[in-house]
């Protein structure tokens, strides 16, 4: 498991362990990630987490346009796997869950403990701290190096 | 809006390519994901029509290696350009930390490209972000067609680039500026970053 913050690890753990889910992936509603458990390769990770948040932001806008109440989750059932999706609020912003299961686990499961860890989640937030100096002011030459090694030059 | 990790070192950028239908965004990175070799790359992602228009958006992950001690990832999207889809773009451009404004040079897709500027401007506002605020860069795609057919980067600065933003000439099925614009608008987004970040 890796979590961009140390205090989501622990709701996350619970929830990993209680629902018996096999992937679960937390983002911003822009995509971005925030923690994840079971994926590999981190650059699969952001394109599942692109697509969540697609699929979240596009179905929320379908709502929209319809004039009903947005969904509260979305859910894929497969044969062997089901996914479940659902967007809730923090302090620090709209945030997205994206869960994959198994047959050892059941919908009903995934989503009452995905709303505990949500509590878990909007009570555990920290004070956010000040402004903190993030690159030095001449990365320039560094990024052109990476730059040019990515192209190839 | 950039996510940046102090724990393990790690910053995430999302940068948009925004303008016109047509005018190359989908090809800018085609030739991006050609060049970079796959270890730094995730897979392409394209929610695109039956005849190769991008339907929702396009999806590269690039990872450029450590910066400053950060691991800096950015995360590459196109919007889909045709005006029809305005509401699938503004989803794509939402939490973007820099923007490429691919214009198509092509003389007779002039307005095209004035109307897709105008309509950037009023999602980032929509969002309540003044395009001012936003990172951006031009790029003038399409200049390898014949000269009678397209508008010289200086006449398309002249006529599209009120702000006078950074603006890189290019030629997206050959490549070339598709690197200079993608280093333009990085450098503008990590010197945001640089000038200070919400913790
Ligand atoms: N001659 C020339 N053709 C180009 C260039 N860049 C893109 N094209 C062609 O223009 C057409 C449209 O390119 P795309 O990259 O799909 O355009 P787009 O901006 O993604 O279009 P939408 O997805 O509809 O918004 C394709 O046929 C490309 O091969 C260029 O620099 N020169
Ligand atoms: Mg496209």
């Amino acid at each position: 498991m890796r979590a961009l913050e140390p205090w989501v690890e622990q709701p996350l753990m619970t929830f990993l362990t209680e629902s018996e889910a096999r992937l679960t992936l937390l983002m911003t509603s822009a995509g971005q990630v925030v923690a994840q458990h079971g994926f590999t390769r981190a650059v699969d990770i952001m394109s599942a987490a692109a697509l969540g948040a697609a699929i979240v932001s596009s179905t929320e806008e379908m709502a929209r346009v319809l004039g009903v109440r947005p969904f509260r989750a979305l859910t894929h059932q497969g044969e062997s796997h089901g996914i479940f999706l659902s967007a809730f609020e923090t302090p620090r912003g709209r945030w997205i869950g994206l869960v994959v299961y198994g047959q050892d686990t059941s919908l009903g499961l995934v989503q009452l403990f995905f709303d505990r860890m949500v509590d878990e989640l909007t009570q555990g937030v920290p004070a956010e701290g000040g402004t903190k100096q993030v690159l030095a002011q001449d990365f320039e030459s560094e990024l052109h190096s990476s730059l040019r090694a990515l192209f190839g030059r | 809006m950039s996510l940046v990790n102090f724990t393990a070192r790690e910053i995430t950028c999302k940068i948009v390519y925004y303008g016109p239908g047509r005018s190359g965004k989908t090809s800018n990175l085609q030739y991006i994901y050609g060049r970079v070799p796959q270890d730094r790359r995730g897979k392409m992602v394209s929610l695109a029509t039956a005849s190769d228009r991008t339907l929702f958006f396009d999806f590269l992950p690039i990872d450029l290696g450590s910066i400053s001690g950060f691991t800096t990832k950015f995360q590459l999207y196109t919007v889909p350009g045709q005006v029809y889809y305005n509401a699938t773009r503004k989803l794509v451009l939402q939490g973007a930390d820099g923007v490429v404004f691919v214009a198509d040079s092509q003389a007779r897709r002039f307005d095209e490209n004035m109307e897709s500027l105008q309509n950037l401007q009023e999602n980032l506002l929509a969002e309540g972000t003044d395009i001012r605020d936003m990172p951006l860069v031009y790029q003038y795609n399409k200049q390898d067609l014949p000269a009678d057919l397209i508008m010289s980067p200086s006449e398309l600065d002249d006529a599209l680039n009120f702000r006078s933003v950074r603006s890189f000439s290019s030629d997206c099925l050959h490549g070339s500026g598709v690197f200079e614009t993608l280093k333009g608008v990085s450098e503008l987004v990590l010197q945001k970053l640089a000038a200070g970040a919400p913790a």
